[in-house]
């Protein structure tokens, strides 16, 4: 009998089972991604570029870091529709305040309160109001749209300060600052889901939240945190993104939502809660990225891009479902998305 | 070692008057009894008698609509599970509410985490130690799970119901509750668990066990609690009872 549990031993052990179980869940979409770029390489030589590549990873770093924010709420067993309206407001507001002469770090601040403070208010709503998820994101998706229109209908916002746009646009050692970003995102994500109290509290309600309540999770209070930290989340998503374009308007963001949901689904998070992986999130975000890229390439224009966005996430589904053994078609979407909480 | 013991002095707990209704259905009708210290106090009843609901209330699963509880004379407040873990109260609900996506050592510390700190500040899951701990508890049991990794859905009734149970053994108790602890058990681990009550009540820890097995009930109790439609009927010394009688009370609410 060793006293102390031998500090070194069971964690390298721990660590290990862990990276092999990351590295098995990760692998075939590691494959699927690497077949593609060669398949589209093929197809058409300009997309096989050094400079095209970074153009998807910084294209990517958006969806990142937002994914990972929403493999949060799913593995949560929720949803959250909100996210594309949360950054129109977000950004048009903190554009403006910038632009009229707001020092660019409070106005970056205020951005990031005002994503916190929405997504309080649509966890308070799920959590506390037992609005199921579903409908009360359904709801705030057209709200908060509807209020980034009042606030700036028609107009075009440009011209941020070069202190704000770096974040979008600069370099550090040739790596857009936008993809460093949302790597050490990621990483803090992994930690934050695999490695912390909250992250194993999140896993425990999507898996079974009555279990969890009767284990002494403080099920409410967590739930409102997961919403609050999409919240936040999007609002440095939506930084980056004006960052990086220089402007923003009252319809950025406009079907956001599901292609952050398929990175999710993609990546092997569990549509139905508990079970998710943020490894898989980031690939999954990096897939879409690639097949966005590799359409406009082709000349595929945003509308039918849309279309095919939407014929994936169908795809996904039902490979999940397929796998998770849940075919029937009432159970294609999870009900914990469209029941109140009790 | 059956010891004559003095009501009132020697109760742990004592539950006053508890209700609890389901709409119209009177689940728990005003129930009082005690839990003397150090007795395994069985608790049975026909399906739907009201059991499981009696239990939550007491493990602040579930609070009652009237009625409290009292430990040591003193009366506690037990609104959340936090509560009642405070209070020195441990619970095996029925179904054993464990998280079947996570895994073992995830369920067994669910809700009390050990935790290190990344950096010497961050404060972050302690998986090693809690890794450790789970293979420690699951010994006592003589159970070895090879993949401790595995989702729990994964493990066998018996291996999750010994998982459930090792729960209790990482607190601090005065009183454990266990709700068919088991029910899905195989002899030699249901042989396990008659152990662990009977090593608890050496310890000076009350046990109230729920089981329909009558059998274990007159080899582990110290009194018997009878339920029916959410009453109390009765509250018998297991020596001074058959169990011709007790099936009489559970069936056709007879007192003995
Ligand atoms: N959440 C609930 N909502 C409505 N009715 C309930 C609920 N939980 C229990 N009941 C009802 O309360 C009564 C008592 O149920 P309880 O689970 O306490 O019985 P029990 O004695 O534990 O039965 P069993 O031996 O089958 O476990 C039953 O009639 C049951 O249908
Ligand atoms: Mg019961």
């Amino acid at each position: 009998m060793n006293e102390s549990p031998g500090a070194a031993a069971p964690s390298v052990a721990a660590i290990g089972h862990l990276d092999r179980r990351w590295l098995f869940e990760g692998l075939g979409l590691t494959i699927v991604i690497i077949a593609l770029a060669v398949i589209f390489s093929l197809i058409n030589p300009r997309f096989a570029s050094v400079v095209n590549f970074i153009n998807i990873l910084t294209q990517s770093s958006y969806y990142v870091i937002i994914a990972v924010g929403m493999t949060f709420v799913i593995t949560n067993a929720g949803i959250d529709l909100s996210v594309g309206s949360i950054l129109a407001l977000v950004t048009v507001i903190g554009f403006e305040l910038i632009k009229e002469g707001m020092h660019p770090g409070l106005g970056v601040l205020v951005m990031f309160a005002l994503g916190g403070l929405i997504g309080c208010f649509t966890g308070f709503l799920v959590s506390y109001v037992r609005i199921p998820p579903f409908i009360a994101t359904l709801g705030m998706m057209v709200a908060l749209r509807g209020l980034a229109l009042v606030h700036s209908a028609g107009n075009m916002h440009y011209g941020l300060p070069s202190s704000v746009t770096w974040f979008g646009q600069g370099t550090i050692v040739g790596i857009p600052v936008p993809v460093i970003i949302a790597f050490l995102f990621a990483l803090f994500g992994a930690w934050l889901f695999n490695h912390t109290r909250f992250g194993l509290h999140v896993r425990a309600i999507g898996g079974n939240r009555e279990a969890a309540r009767l284990a002494g999770v403080p099920v409410n209070r967590i739930e409102l945190m997961v919403y609050a930290l999409m919240g936040l989340i999007t609002a440095l998503g939506g930084l980056i993104m004006i960052a990086r374009i220089d402007s923003t308007q009252a319809t950025i963001g406009t079907s956001m939502e599901i292609h952050v949901i398929a990175a999710v689904i993609i990546g092997g998070t569990s549509l139905f809660g508990g079970r998710g992986t943020i490894y898989g999130t980031v690939l999954g975000a990096l897939l879409l990225s690639m097949m966005t890229n590799a359409l406009v390439i082709a000349g595929v224009d945003y509308f039918w891009q849309l279309v095919v966005m939407g014929a994936i996430v169908l795809i996904a589904v039902a490979i999940a479902n397929l796998r998770e053994r849940r075919v029937s078609a009432l159970a294609f979407f999870p009900r914990s998305w469209f029941e109140g909480r009790t | 070692m059956s010891e004559s013991r003095p009501v009132a002095s020697d109760a742990l707990m004592r539950v006053v008057g508890l209700d609890k209704s389901y709409g119209g259905l009177k689940a728990v009708d005003s129930v009082t009894f005690d839990v003397h210290r150090g007795e395994v106090l069985a608790l049975v009843g026909d399906n739907g008698a009201g059991k499981s609901t009696l239990v939550k209330a007491i493990a602040g699963a579930q609070p009652p609509d009237a009625g409290h509880v009292e430990m040591e004379g003193v009366p506690v407040r037990l609104h959340t599970p936090r509560d009642a873990e405070a209070a020195g109260i441990g619970c095996l609900h029925q179904g054993l509410g464990l998280v079947d996506t996570l895994d073992v050592p995830e369920n067994v510390f669910l809700g009390r985490e050990l935790r290190s700190r990344f950096l010497g500040v961050v404060p972050q899951l302690d998986h090693a130690r809690m890794r450790q701990r789970t293979i420690e508890l699951l010994d006592r049991f003589g159970i070895h799970l090879p993949r401790l990794n595995d989702p729990v859905i994964r493990l066998s009734g018996g291996q999750r119901q010994t998982v459930a149970i090792s729960r209790l053994l990482l607190q601090e108790v005065r009183l454990v509750i266990m709700d068919e602890p088991m029910a899905s058990l195989g002899v030699e681990e249901g042989r396990r668990v008659l152990d662990l009550v009977r090593n608890m009540r050496e310890r000076g820890i009350s046990v109230i066990v729920i089981s329909h097995n009558l059998e274990h009930v007159f080899q582990l109790a110290d009194r018997i609690a009878v339920m029916k439609n959410g009453r109390l009927l009765d509250v018998v010394e297991t020596a001074a009872t058959t169990r011709e009688a007790v099936v009489r009370m559970i069936t056709f609410g007879e007192a003995a």
